[in-house]
C-alpha cells in the first residue's frame, strides 16, 4: 500500500538556470512560498542548480540538516533527474527519495505573465512536496528479458505486428482463435478511404506470417492465462481440439462431406424460408415486380412502391423483393433502413409529421412536438396503442411561408400552435 | 376570343394547404353564376412568392393583388371587382405598419425589388399546360440550340454567362459542361437534383411546382451541349405536388415532340425519368445520388473518379441552374453576365423564412445586400423583435449576425462571413432564439443525416450534440467552447464529403459571432433568449395578470391556479415548461424569468 510518511525533512531547492527560469518566475517569492509547505525543512536557490557547486549544497544538506526528501525545482526530468539522483546518493541517502519538479519547459518558456506564472510554479512545486512524501526507498536490481514475443489476435493488426517483429529478429507466437488469420479485413471488399482492395493487401500478408521461419502461428488457439511480469511473461494457450492430423491433412474438405454426425467446421445455410403473403398482398407485389423486375437499379422505387402499398414494408415483402430482383436480402434490408421515407413497421391510420425544418424550429417546431408527444404519450417515431396515430419528425415540409407547420397524412397545416394539438387530435379521432 | 381578364389563383404546396383549391371552385362557381365564364378566365398557377400570405389571388392584366383569402370572400370580390370593376381594398396587401393598402403587385415592396430569370413564369401560367410555358417564349432557346448552335457554341455561351451551380457549391457550369463534352463515350446522362435536403429551403420545389417545362428545357439544352441522350429528375418524396407537375410535364413535351427521339426533326435524341428521393438529406451529394439512383447504398464516396451514373460521364446541376439555362440562351450571355457582381453573375433564388414578415420565395440579383432583403423584401421582423442573425446554407452554413448585414449576397462574400451561399434557404433569426439552441439543432440533423461512412462525421457530430446539450441543460463547463472549436475543425479535415465537411459550420459561425451567448450558458447558466428549459421559469406577473383563466384553461398539466379575476400562480413543480400559457396570454403577464434570477430572489 501506498502510504503518506509523516514527518519528513524535506529540502526544497529552486533554480534560476541562469535567467531562463527566474525572468517569468519569481524566485523569491517561490523561495518565501515553498517555506510555508508542510515538513519543508530546508529551501535554497541557485543560480545553476546542476552545477558542481549546486549539487554540492544538496549533498551538504543532507549530512548536516538530516534531510529525508529531496525536491529540485528546475528543469525537465529528462535532463537532470539522474544528476540529482546521483548526488543524493553520493550524501547516503537513497536515490528514489528524489522528487523533481519542472519549472522550467512545463512554465517558464511556455509562458510570459510573470504573475500566472509564478502561481503555476508554486502549484508544481507544492504536488512535488506532496508528491515526495509518498516515495520508498527501492533498490535498483537487474533481471533477464525474455525476447520472445506474443501476439494475441491475427487480423490485419496482429499480423502486421508479428511480421515487424519477427522480421527485427525476434521470435514471434501469433494467436488466433479462428481457423484462419485474418480476421474482419478478410471480409471486406475495399479500404478506407483509398478503395484500395483489401484482399491484395492482405494475403500476401497471410503467406508471409505462414512461411516465417521467427512467426509461430497458433490457430485455433486461444490464450487462457498470462502470468509473470514485465519481460517474463509466461503464456497459457489452448489449442483447440483439432481430430485430424495436421501434418498429413491437406484441407481436401472431404472428411466434413462424409461426416455422419455432421460435426463440421460451418454450417449449411437455413433453408430459405417460404414467403407467406395473402393473395391481394401478393398480387400488389407481382405488380411491383412486373414494373421494376427488368429495369437496371430499381430496388428503391420497387420499396416505395411497396412502402406505398402497405404503409410499411413487411418483411415478406422485402424477402419477395430480394428474391425476385436477385439481390441479397442485406442489400435490401441496408437500403430500406438507411432512408427516412421507408418504415419496417407498420403505421397508424394517421401519420403526424412534425416539420423540423429549420424555419419551424425557430418558430417553436420543437414545442409543438412536445406537445403531440404530451398528448399522445408516445415518441417520435412512436405509434399509439390503439394505432391510430403515428408521430414522426420531418425534416422539412418545404412549406417554410407558413412556419410552424405539421402534416397529417397528406394535409399539410400551417401557422400552427401547440394549443391547437388537442382539438386536432380530436378532430382525427 | 380573348378573355378580359385572367385571375391567376396561386396553387402551391403552400397555398393549397390554405384552402386555394376550394377558392378556385368557389371563384369558378361565381364566375358561372353572374355568366362570366366567356370574359373571365380562371388560371391555377404555382408559387407567387409571398407565401406567408396565402393563399393569394391576382388580377391579371391590371396586377390586382388579393391575400389571405377565405371561401365567404370571394362572392363579394367577384360582384365588386370582376363585374363592377372596382377592387376590393380590404383584401389587398397593407405594408406592416402602415395603413394604405397597395393595390398592384409590381407596387408591393416584396415584387418591387425582385428579379426574375428562374422564376420568370411564377404565378403567369398554368403549370400544368404546356401551351402556356410555349406561349411566353417556352422552349425557343432549345428550337434556338438545335438548330442554329453548334454544342460548343452553347458550352460557349453559357461560360461566358458566368453561371455557377445555384446548388450551393457555385462551381462554373460551363467547364462542367466543357469536361463531359470532352469525354468520348456512347451514352452519357444528365441529372436534375430536386433532393432539397436543405431543412428552411423551397426553392427547387417552387421552381417545379411553378414552371416545370423551365427545368425540362434547362435540361434538354444541357444534354444537346454535353452530348446526352438521356437524364433523370431526383425529385424528394416529401414533394407530391412537385413529382405530379413534373410527371405531368414530362408527358406533355413528349406528346409534343419536345422530349423523345428526333427532337426538332434534329435527329437529336432525349428523354427524361423522374427518380423519388426516398429521404436521406446526404442523396443531394452528387455520388451519393448517383449511388441511390443504381440502387447502391447512398453513400459518398471520394473523387476524383469522377461521379458518373452507371459509369458514364453525367452532368448534374440544381433546378434553379437549370431553369438559368434557357433565359441565357433566349437573351443572351452577355445581358446575363451584366447582372450581379465581378464573380457571381445572374440572380439568386432564395426561401426566406422564420421570423420575418413576408416570408416566401425571392429571386435578387447577386450583390445586393441582405438588409435590402430582409427589410425592404421580408418587410422586417414581426412583432417589433430585433433581429439576430440570418442563417444561410442550411446545416452546411452558417450565421451572418446583424452587424454584417450590409454583406452584399456573393458565394466569396458570404464564405468569408463563414456562411454559404448553399442552394438558398435564408432563415431569420430574432432576439427569441438562441443560438446555442439553435446550434444544437442544426447538429441533431448532422447526427441524424450522417450516412456513418465517416468515423469523423459520425461519431464527431454526436460528441458535439453531446457537449451542445450539455451546455443547454446548464452543465456547461470551462473549455466546452474551445473543444467544440477543435472537434469542429476535425470533422471538417476528416470527412469524406461535402456533409461532413461542412456540418460543424453553423456551431462554428454561431460560436465565431455570438461567443458570449455560449459563456453566458456556461458560466453564468443563463440562457439570454429563454430557451433553454433548464435555465428559466414561467412566472406569471401579479399586476398584469387579470385573471382571465385563459392561461389555466390550456395548461395540459393543471400546473396554474387562481380565482378568477384574481392573478394567478404557476406551480413550479407541475409547470412542464411547454410554454402554452406564455403563448396565449393576452397581457403578456406570463414571463419567463432566469433561474440565476429566481435564486437571487430567493436568498433577499
Amino acid at each position: 500500500m501506498i502510504k503518506e510518511n509523516n514527518s519528513q525533512r524535506i529540502g526544497v531547492y529552486i533554480c534560476h538556470c541562469g535567467t531562463n527560469i527566474s525572468h517569468t518566475v519569481d524566485i523569491k517569492k517561490l523561495v518565501e512560498y515553498a517555506r510555508t509547505l508542510p515538513d519543508v525543512a530546508v529551501v535554497r536557490e541557485y543560480k545553476y542548480m546542476c552545477s558542481e557547486p549546486g549539487q554540492d549544497l544538496i549533498k551538504k544538506d543532507i549530512e548536516e540538516d538530516k534531510l529525508t526528501r529531496v525536491v529540485v525545482s528546475s528543469c525537465s526530468p529528462l535532463m537532470h533527474e539522474e544528476t540529482f539522483r546521483n548526488a543524493c546518493e553520493d550524501a547516503g541517502l537513497n536515490r528514489f527519495l528524489f522528487q523533481m519538479s519542472n519549472i522550467r519547459e512545463q512554465c517558464s518558456w511556455v509562458h510570459s505573465d510573470r504573475e500566472k506564472a509564478t502561481a503555476k510554479a508554486k502549484r508544481l512545486i507544492t504536488a512535488a512536496v506532496r508528491r515526495v512524501k509518498y516515495q520508498t526507498p527501492m533498490e535498483q536490481r537487474e533481471a533477464p528479458v525474455h525476447p520472445d514475443t506474443l501476439v494475441v489476435g491475427g487480423g490485419i493488426a496482429g499480423i502486421e505486428a508479428a511480421l515487424k517483429i519477427a522480421d527485427s529478429g525476434k521470435k514471434v507466437y501469433l494467436v488466433e482463435k479462428e481457423p484462419s488469420i485474418g480476421g474482419h479485413m478478410a471480409q471486406f471488399d475495399k479500404t478506407f478511404p483509398t478503395l484500395d482492395c483489401a484482399a491484395c493487401i492482405l494475403t500476401p500478408k497471410m503467406v508471409q506470417v505462414g512461411q516465417h521461419p521467427n512467426i509461430e502461428l497458433m490457430t485455433y488457439s486461444e490464450v487462457e492465462e498470462v502470468s509473470g511480469y514485465v519481460g517474463n511473461f509466461k503464456a497459457k494457450i489452448r489449442r483447440k481440439a483439432r481430430y485430424v492430423d495436421e501434418s498429413k491433412c491437406t484441407g481436401c474438405g472431404e472428411c466434413m462431406r462424409g461426416c455422419l454426425v455432421r460435426n463440421v467446421a460451418y454450417l449449411e445455410p437455413d433453408e430459405e424460408p417460404e414467403i407467406v403473403m395473402e393473395p391481394d398482398e401478393a398480387a400488389t407485389m407481382q405488380g411491383i415486380m412486373e414494373k421494376y423486375r427488368e429495369a437496371k437499379g430499381a430496388i428503391v422505387p420497387a420499396l416505395q412502391d411497396t412502402q406505398m402499398a402497405f404503409n410499411y414494408l413487411p418483411e415478406n415483402a422485402l424477402r419477395y423483393i430480394s428474391r425476385e430482383m436477385e439481390v441479397p436480402l442485406g442489400k435490401v434490408y441496408r437500403l430500406a433502413t438507411f432512408y427516412n421515407a421507408f418504415s419496417l413497421t407498420p403505421q397508424g391510420k394517421h401519420v403526424i409529421r412534425i416539420c423540423m425544418g429549420t424555419a419551424c424550429y425557430v418558430k417553436g417546431g420543437n414545442r409543438i412536438l412536445e406537445a403531440f408527444e404530451d398528448q399522445l404519450g408516445i415518441g417520435a417515431g412512436d405509434i399509439t396503442r390503439d394505432q391510430q396515430f403515428s408521430l414522426e419528425t420531418v425534416n422539412c415540409l418545404g412549406c417554410c411561408g407558413q412556419s410552424p407547420v405539421i402534416a397529417v397524412d397528406e394535409k399539410i397545416y400551417g401557422y400552427f400552435k401547440q394549443t391547437d394539438v388537442r382539438e386536432l387530435i380530436k378532430e382525427y379521432s | 376570343m380573348p378573355h378580359r381578364a385572367n385571375v391567376m389563383i396561386c396553387t402551391c404546396t403552400n397555398c393549397i394547404s390554405n384552402g386555394s383549391l376550394q377558392i378556385k371552385e368557389a371563384l369558378e362557381k361565381e364566375i358561372s353564376k353572374h355568366k362570366l365564364e366567356d370574359d373571365i378566365q380562371v388560371v391555377p398557377t404555382g408559387a407567387s412568392g409571398l407565401c406567408v400570405k396565402g393563399p393569394i389571388l391576382v388580377v391579371q392584366p391590371d396586377g390586382i393583388f388579393y391575400q389571405k383569402l377565405k371561401t365567404k370572400d370571394i362572392p363579394h370580390l367577384v360582384e365588386e371587382h370582376l363585374l363592377k370593376g372596382r377592387p376590393v381594398e380590404s383584401l389587398m396587401y397593407v405594408s406592416p405598419g402602415e395603413k394604405t393598402p397597395i393595390p398592384e403587385l409590381r407596387e408591393i415592396p416584396f415584387f418591387k425589388d425582385q428579379r426574375l430569370i428562374a422564376l420568370r413564369n411564377r404565378g403567369m401560367i398554368d403549370p400544368d399546360k404546356i401551351e402556356e410555358y410555349i406561349a411566353r417564349d417556352g422552349y425557343k432557346a432549345l428550337a434556338k440550340v438545335l438548330t442554329s448552335m453548334a454544342p460548343e457554341a452553347v458550352i460557349e455561351e453559357i461560360k461566358t454567362s458566368g453561371l455557377r451551380g445555384r446548388g450551393g457549391a457555385g462551381f462554373s457550369t460551363g467547364r462542367k459542361w466543357e469536361s463531359r463534352r470532352k469525354m468520348q463515350d456512347d451514352m452519357k446522362y444528365i441529372i436534375c437534383n430536386a433532393d432539397e435536403g436543405d431543412p428552411g429551403a423551397f426553392m427547387d420545389r417552387s421552381i417545379i411546382e411553378a414552371d416545370p417545362h423551365s427545368v425540362l428545357e434547362g435540361m434538354a439544352i444541357g444534354a444537346y451541349a454535353i452530348g446526352a441522350s438521356y437524364g433523370y429528375v431526383y425529385v424528394r418524396i416529401e414533394y407530391p405536388l412537385a413529382i405530379e407537375r413534373m410527371e405531368l410535364a414530362v408527358e406533355q413535351a413528349r406528346e409534343y415532340g419536345l422530349l423523345g427521339k428526333n427532337i426538332f426533326d434534329t435527329g437529336f435524341d432525349f428523354d427524361v425519368e423522374i427518380f423519388k428521393g426516398a429521404g436521406a438529406f446526404v442523396c443531394g451529394e452528387t455520388t451519393a445520388l448517383v449511388a441511390s439512383i443504381e440502387s447502391k447504398p447512398p453513400e459518398p464516396r471520394q473523387r476524383p473518379p469522377r461521379t458518373a451514373l452507371w459509369g458514364k460521364p453525367t452532368v448534374i446541376n440544381n433546378v434553379e441552374t437549370w431553369a438559368n439555362v434557357p433565359a441565357i440562351i433566349n437573351w443572351g450571355a452577355k445581358w446575363f453576365a451584366e447582372i450581379g457582381t465581378e464573380k457571381s453573375k445572374g440572380t439568386k433564388v432564395f426561401s426566406l423564412a422564420g421570423n420575418v414578415n413576408n416570408a416566401g420565395l425571392v429571386e435578387v440579383p447577386m450583390g445586393i445586400t441582405l438588409k435590402e432583403i430582409v427589410y425592404d423584401i421580408g418587410g422586417g421582423i414581426p412583432h417589433g423583435k430585433k433581429l439576430k442573425a440570418v442563417q444561410t446554407g442550411g446545416p452546411s452554413g452558417g450565421f451572418i449576425p446583424e452587424r454584417l448585414l450590409d454583406l452584399p449576397v456573393d458565394y466569396e462574400r458570404l464564405q468569408e462571413a463563414g456562411a454559404i451561399m448553399g442552394s438558398g434557404g435564408m432563415v431569420v433569426v430574432d432576439e427569441d432564439t438562441c443560438m446555442v439552441d439553435v446550434a444544437k439543432y442544426f447538429i441533431e440533423f448532422g447526427v441524424d443525416e450522417s450516412c456513418g461512412k465517416c468515423t469523423a462525421c459520425r461519431e464527431g457530430s454526436d460528441v458535439m450534440l453531446q457537449i451542445l446539450t450539455r451546455i443547454c441543460a446548464g452543465e456547461g463547463q470551462e473549455g466546452d467552447i474551445e473543444l467544440l472549436e477543435e472537434l469542429g475543425q476535425a470533422v471538417i479535415d476528416a470527412s469524406l464529403c461535402g456533409l461532413g465537411q461542412s456540418l460543424p459550420n453553423p456551431v462554428l459561425s454561431a460560436i465565431r459571432h455570438f461567443r458570449d451567448e455560449y459563456e453566458a450558458h456556461i458560466r453564468d447558466k443563463h440562457c439570454p433568449a429563454g430557451v433553454c428549459k433548464p435555465l428559466f421559469q414561467f412566472k406569471i406577473d401579479e399586476e398584469k395578470c387579470t385573471g382571465c383563466g385563459l392561461c389555466r384553461k390550456h395548461c395540459g398539466h393543471g400546473a396554474i391556479q387562481g380565482e378568477s379575476k384574481s392573478p394567478h400562480t404557476i406551480i413550479a413543480d407541475k409547470c412542464t415548461k411547454c410554454g402554452a400559457c406564455y403563448d396565449v396570454c393576452t397581457f403578456n403577464a406570463v414571463t419567463k424569468v432566469a433561474n440565476s434570477v429566481m435564486e437571487a430572489a430567493v436568498s433577499h
